[in-house]
């Protein structure tokens, strides 16, 4: 549905839904500083990420406004992250503390639009996590699937 | 902007590690279709300085707006690229990475998925790229010269370590004396070393040395107000008057020896002082200074005594006026120390022989009110001394933290008084034991004193009887005490809180400025060009003062070096005038004081020096008045909307 909004061309179908990417689309919000770093290090470790993530990288995790993750949801995300440093190790000092009383708000708020609550999750990964961001990546989706009609 | 922007796509092979997972052949197929109708460029290995060229020549030729690079995570080579996008004379920031390699190649085991997840990330960056809007670098002239607040050792340090690398200083002490607390100390632990004997070299050079030039020193002096931002302070002073001529007075002190006037000897903890005089003996720099309220003359009255004994005429100086000053500089470094607290619980108040700390030290010591001899007020020696450890720390009632100096100081007074009173009985009242490094666990192996725990420090009490005086551990242990020293806490003084209000510093739970980061940024503070030295930032020892002195002293090197602007990163946030609302919600929010008010134009002001990018305030602003440059509203709505398709 979202293909008809932006840049694909009118009447082409985005075809990148291969049958090897699966069904599900899910977004994952990571800051530069400890859970991208994170998530990096998973990939030097060469350990498994869904490839059904994608990535969008912000400075910090207070970057991301509620709407913004509402949006994905509406845009057709079938789930949705937010993964910060952990309290008290945030790059900008609080910003981290932010994204989780957004989240907490997230939390609440999503049930009353109809969506399953499960299908956000916030959580902390630091630079060094690597085998936590591939276990709650992995987590996260099998989940979703497992939810899935 | 437009969509049609014509956009580059740079597909690293990464030699082999990407393209053995992924194939770009199909990706730029599926990519067809994208209508920015982007040009590729596959490379073998996209930051190497020979691919750099090519691909350089490349861009030339193929002129661009946009730059989509699909290879390694952005924290290795985004600045690479970037460069590479200025040197072919595009705006560096027309650029957006797509990181495939460490999160998709490395990550994804099945090929095909990890193709059509890689063609999805680029789709999303080259929505996002058509939305970035061209940055440049803003270049501000600083000024190298630093103020210093506070000259205990931390402060002196910090301001030599700046002279001796030809930075002008200011140094700005509210007393009229430099050198702070421990160079009234006699003895110093671990080693028995005198304070003044430290100090004095220090002191010497600062007043005197070859770099003493570079140091503009402000006694009676405390900063009123200051505005700026890093690279351009500017601190209003307010300087007391001395009385005193320092181009006149020689230092001999003649005039306090005949002055009938008195003030209270703040040093000894006990006894007076002339009106005119030193606060105490060896006290740099050598000029007596007059107390205002004490001296018969300020006050009206009749009296010529020190202007008669006087060798130097002109020395003293009566209708000096206190002066403002006006101090520029691009750095400030708060050394404005800790003081022990005074205020003693009511067990203790009013109680015969009850020292804290800092008087003990003064009792002690040779130029001490009994010419350091441990006497008792009423003139006999003390046959037993309880040292009360933690008095206050380690107490949610008073300070929760530990003070950090006082088992190594309790230590040495066991070992002074046991010297100076033969057969005295030495106990430590303890509620935990901090004592770590070598010499500190030296002095412990030499203690001279027998070890009692507490639990409370409101569980003791003080009761005599005809065995003598004790303290009592309520449910516990009576432990002999003719004489008392109460380790009181330490804790920020006036001058700290003072520093930290006029800079808007935090503040951490102890009531100290908040440090950057407690490990690794232990001497910055979250407003740039602020540093912080000695136990502004917490309780701590000389030790501590002298090291901490020196690194914000580098802090403030490393950050304003001559003829070096200061580059302002571009991806700072920046306020819509036309739609702030004026709610101030992001004030609040921004860590680092970047945002301030304009009550002109009734809008938030963010400053882009102090700014430091995270977006907090861009997600918290209820009227989306804010744009994170960089990682705008659009950029990431249309990165979103790709990783969607």
């Amino acid at each position: 549905m979202s293909c008809q909004t932006l840049p694909v061309a009118p009447g082409k179908e985005c075809t990148y839904g291969e049958a090897a990417d699966g069904p599900l689309k899910v977004v994952a919000f990571l800051c530069n500083w400890c859970s991208y770093a994170g998530a990096d290090k998973a990939g030097a470790s060469q350990l498994p990420v869904p490839a059904e993530l994608s990535v969008i990288r912000v400075m910090c995790s207070g970057r991301i406004e509620p709407t913004l993750i509402l949006e994905a949801f509406q845009k057709g995300a079938d789930g949705v992250m937010v993964l910060a440093c952990h309290p008290g190790d945030c790059h900008y000092k609080e910003g981290n503390l932010r994204a989780f009383c957004r989240a907490e708000l997230l939390q609440r708020l999503v049930p009353q639009l109809g969506i399953d609550p499960k299908r956000f999750h916030f959580d902390y990964v630091s630079a060094a996590e690597a085998e936590k961001f591939s276990r709650i990546t992995n987590e996260f989706i099998g989940q979703l699937k497992s939810a899935a009609p | 902007m437009s969509t049609l922007a014509k956009t580059a796509v740079i597909l690293c092979n990464c030699s082999g590690i990407i393209s053995e997972r992924i194939d770009w052949q199909r990706v730029r197929s599926l990519l067809a279709n994208h209508p920015a109708k982007p040009v590729f460029s596959v490379d073998e290995l996209a930051c190497g300085a020979d691919n750099l060229e090519q691909l350089g020549a490349w861009l030339k030729s193929e002129q661009p707006e946009r730059v989509v690079v699909a290879a390694c995570s952005p924290r290795d080579h985004e600045a690479t690229f970037r460069r590479l996008l200025a040197d072919a004379g595009i705006n560096p920031w027309f650029m957006q990475m797509v990181n495939v390699r460490e999160q998709v190649a490395w990550v994804t085991e099945d090929p095909g998925a990890a193709t059509a997840k890689t063609a999805r990330l680029v789709h999303a960056a080259l929505n996002r790229v058509l939305r970035h809007e061209p940055l440049s670098e803003r270049s501000v002239p600083v000024r190298t010269d630093v103020a210093v607040i506070g000259s205990g050792p931390a402060g002196m340090q910090a301001a030599l370590t700046l002279a001796r690398a030809g930075r002008r200083v200011t140094l700005i002490e509210k007393e009229p004396v430099i050198g702070g607390l421990p160079v009234r100390f006699e003895e110093l632990f671990p080693n028995l070393e005198c304070g003044p004997c430290l100090l004095e070299p220090v002191m010497g050079e600062l007043l005197h040395g070859h770099e003493s030039a570079n140091v503009n020193l402000l006694t009676l002096s405390e900063v009123t107000e200051v505005k700026g931002s890093f690279g351009n302070w500017t601190l209003s002073v307010k300087q007391k008057p001395r009385y005193i001529n320092p181009d006149l007075c020689i230092g001999c002190m003649c005039c306090s020896t005949v002055c009938p006037g008195r003030r209270p000897n703040h040093w000894n903890v006990s006894g007076e002082i002339a009106a005119v005089d030193v606060p105490f003996a060896g006290a740099l720099p050598n000029l007596p200074h007059i107390d205002a309220d004490a001296c018969l003359r300020l006050r009206g009255e009749e009296c010529t005594a020190c202007v008669t004994e006087c060798p130097v005429e002109g020395s003293l100086f009566f209708e000096d006026q206190e002066q403002d000053h006006i101090v520029e500089a691009g750095a400030i470094i708060v050394a404005s120390g800790a003081v022990e607290k005074q205020e003693l619980p009511a067990a203790f108040t009013g109680v015969a022989d009850v020292h804290t700390a800092y008087s003990f030290e003064r009792l002690l010591a040779m130029n001490g009110p009994s010419g350091g001899e441990l006497l008792k007020a009423d003139g006999t020696k003390p046959q037993s001394l309880a040292i009360v450890q933690c008095a206050g720390s380690l107490d949610s009632g008073e300070a929760a933290y530990c003070s950090g100096i006082c088992c190594r100081a309790a230590i040495k007074y066991a070992h002074l008084a046991a010297g100076k009173v033969e057969g005295i009985t030495v106990t430590r009242l303890i509620r935990e034991q901090s004592l770590p490094g070598v010499d500190a666990g030296r002095q412990l192996q030499h203690d001279h004193s027998t070890v009692v725990r507490y639990d409370a420090f409101n569980a003791l009490s003080v009761s005599a009887n005809d065995a003598g005086r004790s303290i009592s551990i309520s449910g516990g242990a009576t432990i002999p005490a003719d004489m008392i020293v109460l380790c009181r806490p330490l804790v920020p003084g006036e001058g700290t809180a003072a520093c930290s209000s006029l800079l808007e510093l935090d503040l951490d739970d102890g009531g100290f400025i908040a440090q950057m980061h407690s490990l690794s940024g232990s001497c910055a503070t979250t407003l740039k060009g602020v540093y912080l030295a000695g136990s502004c930032r917490g309780a701590g020892d000389i030790r501590e003062a002298f090291a901490t002195g020196t690194a914000a002293a580098g802090l403030a090197l490393s950050d304003l070096v001559a003829g070096r602007d200061l580059i302002i990163d571009p991806q700072v946030a920046v306020v819509d005038a036309t739609t702030c609302a004026g709610c101030k919600t992001c004030i609040q929010l921004c860590p680092y004081k970047a945002i301030t008010w304009n009550d002109i134009e009734k809008v938030s002001d963010v400053s882009d020096i102090l700014c430091r990018g995270c977006g907090t305030c861009v997600a918290a602003c209820p009227a989306g008045a804010i744009t994170g440059r960089g990682f705008s509203r659009e950029m990431l709505r249309a990165e979103l909307e790709g990783v969607l398709s």
